[in-house]
């Protein structure tokens, strides 16, 4: 056995612990962190580049995927290539995977455990652009697969760049009259989008329907502070507001975060929204000069070691800042890499214009 | 604390009027009073460093380093001389100005309020809602060191954005100096009509060493000289070197020169004048810009400070809190080829003495260039009549 086919088997052995119930011992978690970053770092020579700092292993930065292909495997074994949205090379991330087994596991054990854990498929909605659109978006690949996984059917609502409107009315409204419960899933543009688009359209979706919301806009809509985009997602399709839920992923990661209302609520809980991290996943606010672990709920960046990532780099350090909240995180925003110089010149039109 | 449009309009009325008293004076006397008002105001700042530090995000050491630097160049001599220079064409001050402060380097408020003042124009001053303590306390020093000079001159605070109290600020005023970013200078120049606008916009700042700079007999003197540029108001100005372009030399290669400014130069400076909190989204930033600089192989960091020896492809830029790039060149033409895409972003080089004259004849020569040069390790601290954005300070200050 190869040493990646040791280390998949240890990831894979712990996923499906999960979804059998077992609880998952973070130091165990801890332990095959330590072991695959020093793996990675062995033949990985940009990340073999970065330095210990304190306990964990050095943390790749996210925009290093800007510049860089970051691989343990050769290019001529790559078998999808993901990239971030934005308008030039330079702007989007790359994230190639030589193999999508470990990926599809991860999604299906988190979206099953926070997002469907009271049903095994139900009617879906996806405000997102259909994989064959878009196969180069990890997030349209991800939603795919939940159409696979998780959908009795599905209505694509996104096409040629813009939301069906009468599409999606058109599938709200079969819900309602079958009284079937309905996911929505798509970006939060989308739904913004939806909410310009939709005017004085109202649903009333039976109960267990629930929505998905994810990224954020890069310019793609007009923005809209969370609280304010819940409430109207709440009033527009009439549900209560656990049973809308954000997920937090990113190209770089081959794992994704959910906020825990959703789950909660169906069992009863009461907790305060937060992002739920799956025990695959150690997610870390850290101090942004020392990079360790800030100490209780002090804000800092969001560092994410996510073993899912087995043929890149599993420690990622995001630009997100971040706090503790229980027993999750909750985001509070991506930094813009614009500085607070009052006069000083932002970074990306620097790097535009050179 | 903040003040509504007719607020705002009540002290602009009150500062246009007291622009009649402050143009009996002569400018000898303003001179005076104005040099009286820094002194008073530097004492201050020595009584007040804690708030200073806590109001501005800098150490209470960079408080009273910027504090000393930039008050002490407000003497009478420097101040009759540039009087002078600028009423050499003749014409009458404007009737009166408004200045939008930002909140970077606290101390730009002194050349956008003292210059002006100079000059018999009264000032009413929109401070940043960050930093309102230190143009407060000027206010208070020139109402206490002369009360016409000091009615002269108020402040107002309020959100930037807000479009019924910017043009309250604005209308009563003959001109409008901005300092900010491109989008605040945007907004303004919207509210400003036919008003004219003095606009110091984004920009950013580059150093030069020269191989007689990197000499034995000299490197000691330039890194000490480099480090405190990059420190001043912990690289946040625009007038902080983000590049230092390091010529290749015998002596001092660009990689040993930046091992001597992370060892002589920032991590002496960072016990000095330390650096002040880091603020979580540039924080971020760093993290990133630090990262990407290791994994190229080429960073060197200290606990509040690093550098990234960059020799090829376009700069990154930093965001600022002393994390700079040292970028190896063949010499001043090379460098000013690699400078040519930011170029009209440029508004200070720093260059050692040897290097000066080649560094200003480039200047001259390449017209896409607005920025003035300087000596290394007075980048932050310009005199009182530095240019400002390729224009002498009294730009819009005269009638046309």
């Amino acid at each position: 056995m190869t040493e990646r086919s040791a280390f998949k088997r240890r990831i894979e052995a712990m996923i499906a612990d999960f979804e059998a119930g077992k609880a998952v011992d973070p130091a165990s978690r801890d332990a095959l962190i330590e072991d695959l970053a020093r793996w990675q770092a062995e033949r990985i020579p940009e990340y073999g580049r970065m330095r210990r700092r304190g306990p964990w292993p050095p943390a790749l930065p996210t925009d290093v995927f800007r510049f860089r292909r970051i691989a343990a495997h050769p290019e001529e074994q790559d078998v999808r290539v993901f990239r971030s949205s934005g308008t030039t090379s330079a702007d989007r991330s790359v994230h190639v995977y030589r193999d999508l087994s470990l990926y599809d596991s991860a999604a299906r054990a988190a979206a099953r455990h926070m997002l469907f854990p009271d049903v095994e498929k139900m009617r879906l909605v996806v405000l997102a652009p259909r994989e064959s659109e878009a196969p180069d978006s990890s997030l349209d690949y991800m939603l795919a697969r939940f159409a696979e996984w998780f959908g009795t059917d599905c209505s694509w609502v996104w096409s040629d760049g813009k939301l069906d409107l009468e599409t999606m009315t058109e599938a709200l409204r079969r819900a309602e009259a079958h009284g079937e419960a309905v996911a929505l899933l798509g970006t939060s543009f989308a739904f913004v989008h939806a909410e310009d688009g939709l005017a004085d359209r109202r649903f009333t979706l039976p109960p267990g329907s629930r929505v998905m919301q994810t990224g954020g806009y890069k310019g793609r809509s007009r923005e809209v502070e969370p609280e304010a985009l819940l409430a109207a997602i709440a009033e527009r399709y009439g549900l209560p507001a656990a049973f809308i839920i954000n997920e937090f992923g990113a190209t770089e990661l081959s794992s994704q975060l959910f906020e825990t209302t959703l789950r909660e609520q169906i069992r009863g809980a009461r907790g305060r929204r937060r992002l739920w991290a799956p025990p695959w996943v150690r997610a870390t606010p850290v101090d942004p000069d020392t990079l360790e672990p800030v100490r209780g709920d002090a804000v800092g960046i969001l560092r994410i070691d996510d073993c899912a990532n087995l043929d890149s780099v599993c420690c990622i350090q995001t630009a997100d800042l971040t706090r503790r909240l229980d027993d999750g995180i909750v985001v509070l925003g991506r930094a813009t890499g614009a500085t607070p110089r009052g006069c000083s010149l932002a970074a990306d039109e620097a790097l535009g214009a050179a | 604390m903040s003040d509504d449009a007719s607020a705002i309009r009540e002290r602009a009325a009150a500062v246009r009027e007291a622009g009649a008293t402050l143009r009996t004076a002569t400018t000898d006397e303003r001179a005076s009073w104005l040099a009286d008002s820094a002194d008073r105001l530097l004492r201050e700042v020595a009584s007040r460093s804690a708030a200073l530090a806590e109001s501005t995000g800098l150490s209470a050491p960079m408080v009273s380093w910027a504090a000393r630097t930039t008050l002490r160049t407000v003497d009478a001599q420097a101040l009759s001389r540039l009087a002078s220079q600028a009423q050499q064409s003749g014409s009458d001050p404007i009737a009166m100005l408004s200045v939008i402060l930002a909140g970077n380097v606290f101390t730009a408020s002194v050349r956008g309020i003292v210059v002006p003042l100079l000059l018999g124009v009264p000032v009413l001053v929109k401070s940043s809602s960050r930093e309102t303590l230190f143009p407060a306390m000027l206010r208070d020093a020139l109402h206490r060191t002369d009360p016409g000079l000091g009615a002269g001159m108020d402040l107002v605070v309020f959100l930037g954005g807000d479009r019924e109290r910017e043009a309250a600020l604005v209308e009563s005023a003959e001109a409008v100096a901005v300092y900010g970013s491109d989008q605040t200078v945007a907004s303004i120049a919207a509210r400003c009509g036919d008003k004219a606008l003095i606009a110091h916009g984004h920009g950013v700042s580059a150093a030069y060493c020269g191989s007689h700079a990197l000499s034995k007999a000299r490197i000691d003197r330039t890194v000490a000289a480099v480090s405190l540029d990059v420190c001043a108001y912990d690289q946040r100005g625009c007038l902080s070197p983000q590049v230092i372009y390091v010529e290749a030399a015998k002596d001092c290669p660009a990689l040993e020169f930046a091992e001597r400014l992370a060892a002589e130069g920032l991590e002496p400076l960072s016990q000095a004048l330390p650096r002040g909190p880091l603020p979580a989204a540039v924080g971020a930033a760093q993290a990133q810009w630090r990262g990407v600089a290791e994994v190229e192989g080429t960073l060197m960091r200290g606990d509040t400070f690093a550098i990234c020896v960059h020799d090829q492809g376009p700069i990154r830029w930093s965001p600022g809190y002393r994390n700079v790039c040292v970028v190896p060149t063949n010499g001043i033409g090379a460098a000013f080829d690699a400078m040519r895409p930011f170029a009209a972003s440029l508004k200070c080089l720093g260059t050692d003495g040897a290097s000066r004259a080649g560094v200003e004849d480039e200047l001259a020569r390449r017209e896409a260039f607005q920025a003035y040069a300087c000596n290394l390790g007075q980048m932050q601290a310009p005199p009182l009549d530095a240019p400002a954005d390729g224009r002498p300070i009294w730009y819009g200050l005269l009638e046309a």
